[in-house]
């Protein structure tokens, strides 16, 4: 008997148990669009990737890390001073979080001015705003692990938040904070969240995600639809994959080198009693948020501002999540407004971020 | 099957039955799960401080206690009063200082002020510094919360 005959067994004896053929057939046979936008095309797999660099090194810093009070800080410390190459991981930890946050945001606006959430594709859209809403609060939950002040004064004000939301704010807060302070327990429920409750969640979600754009396959830009025109397209496997790699391969060695160069900072650890210190800031994909608590007024008529300005935050998000329905037309419409929207959303965000800096 | 003057058939009625014993079993574990998450209130009504550590502080000037898991502020006023604080902001709940050359509260989360009786008069705080009730009994000063014996 010879390797082949083996290995074609083998292969049958798998399939009869688990039908792989079906998915190895669908992939052989997917096709990607070529045309002058599908750069964008690239933009989901390299979230994947450095999602999957989150879940790696992940697992290797919950190896030396401690989620306590006393410990929380001390035990990063010696992630950064005595594990081999500790700070390293850290580093690439820290600065994949925020590229993948990055990297989020386009491939979000990249969707949202081509129109690609329209019909069949709403579930898409839907999962993938609950994705970012995960993705934020990952980033959130983590900011407060190395216990320091400027994280525990981010998480005292961001977990605040919710407060002035009328009836259950005040739930969530205590939720979040594991009581009515921001405490020690606070710290110990946020590592819950990180490393336990949003992974279930974001893997998931990413399954339907990704599950619903292989059914549906690539959505094409509005010109090709409109006139009707052949697109060329390239095979998934092996030429895409490839050219993905590529992608991937330049992305990784950004990110190592960022990493190498600007390991993140630890400060001492926080003290629950000393006042907050000046210039404090959230993650940088906080900052218009965080400049827009900043600039409204105490009061507004006889209302408290906060509770305006997250009242507006959140209708602005359920609209966001609801697009698909609100943009219901057909998928060869343009859409202006919609497009204008989206860069009238970017202009401001970009702005209070530049603002919250000066 | 439906009698004649019932409001409803007989199939309704088991699966309301049905639907109400499942919606109460369901709420049967729910309750355990929601009462756990949510630890109990930890404010403390009072707390107890030896007087000496606040003996020579010189007007206008402020010390530290702990309030619970919070920050406190004995608040020493020119005419030799004292006064306690929450030392939390009423925006967004971070710690706040007290600058005794500018007589101000500060918050330096979002820029808030408070003059030096507490009350907001710049930047987003929507409220004044809670006050609390401060006390002198023997050896000890007793701060506590408005309406505790
Ligand atoms: S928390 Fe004090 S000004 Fe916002």
């Amino acid at each position: 008997m010879n390797l082949k005959k083996i290995a074609a067994e083998i292969q049958a004896w798998f399939d009869d148990r688990f039908g792989l053929s079906a998915i190895f057939k669908f992939l052989r046979e997917k096709e990607v669009p070529q045309h002058r936008h599908s750069i964008w095309y690239y933009t989901g797999s390299t979230i994947l990737l450095l999602f999957g660099i989150q879940v790696i090194t992940g697992f290797m810093l919950v190896f030396y890390y401690k989620p306590t009070l006393e410990e929380a800080n001390k035990s990063i410390a010696r992630i950064m001073t005595e594990a081999p190459l500790g700070w390293i991981i850290r580093s690439v930890h820290f600065w994949s979080a925020s590229f993948m946050i990055a990297i989020v945001f386009i491939h979000l606006f990249s969707i949202w001015i081509a129109k690609s959430y329209r019909k069949p594709r709403e579930a898409t859209w839907m999962s993938g705003v609950f994705l970012l809403l995960i993705s934020l609060v990952f980033g959130f939950t983590g900011y407060l692990l190395p216990w320091d002040d400027l994280s525990l004064s981010a998480t005292k004000v961001g977990t605040d938040i919710p407060r002035s939301i009328p009836v259950v704010g005040i739930w969530i807060t205590k939720l979040l904070r594991g009581g009515e302070d921001v405490t020690g327990d606070t710290l110990t429920r946020f590592f819950g969240f990180h490393v336990c409750i949003l992974p279930v969640f974001i893997f998931i979600l990413l399954a339907f995600h990704i599950y619903f754009i292989q059914k549906q396959g690539m959505s094409l830009p509005l010109a090709f639809e409109n006139k009707g025109k052949k697109v060329r397209s390239l095979p998934f496997w092996p030429n895409f994959v490839y050219r993905e790699m590529i992608v991937w391969l330049v992305l990784v060695g950004i990110l190592v080198t960022v990493a190498i160069f600007l390991p993140p900072s630890l400060d001492k650890a926080a003290d629950l009693m000393a006042p907050a210190p000046e210039g404090i800031k959230p993650e940088w994909y906080f900052l218009f948020l965080f400049q827009v608590l900043k600039i409204f007024p105490a009061k507004i008529l006889f209302i408290n501002g906060d509770t305006v300005a997250v009242l507006m935050i959140a209708v602005a998000f359920v609209l966001f999540f609801f697009l698909p329905f609100i943009d219901n037309k057909p998928t060869e419409r343009k859409g202006k407004i919609i497009t204008v929207v989206a860069y009238v959303v970017i202009v401001f965000a970009v702005a209070m971020t530049v603002w919250s800096l000066l | 099957m439906k009698l004649k003057h019932s409001l409803f058939s007989r199939r309704q009625f088991l699966n309301g039955l049905l639907g109400g014993w499942l919606g109460a079993l369901a709420a049967s574990f729910l309750y355990p799960v929601v009462k756990f998450i949510f630890p109990p209130y930890r404010e403390p009504d009072k707390v107890i401080l030896p007087f000496s550590d606040y003996e020579d502080m010189g007007p206008n000037s402020v010390r530290n206690f702990p309030w619970g898991s919070k920050p406190g502020l004995i608040k020493k006023e020119d005419d030799g009063a004292y006064l306690a604080f929450v030392a939390v902001c009423t925006h967004l709940d971070c710690n706040v200082v007290y600058l005794a050359e500018q007589k101000k509260f500060f918050c330096a989360c979002h820029e808030g002020w408070y003059d030096e009786n507490g009350l907001n008069i710049g930047g987003p705080p929507p409220r004044p510094l809670r006050q609390l009730i401060i006390e002198r009994e023997g050896e000890n000063i007793i701060v506590k919360r408005e309406g505790v014996e």
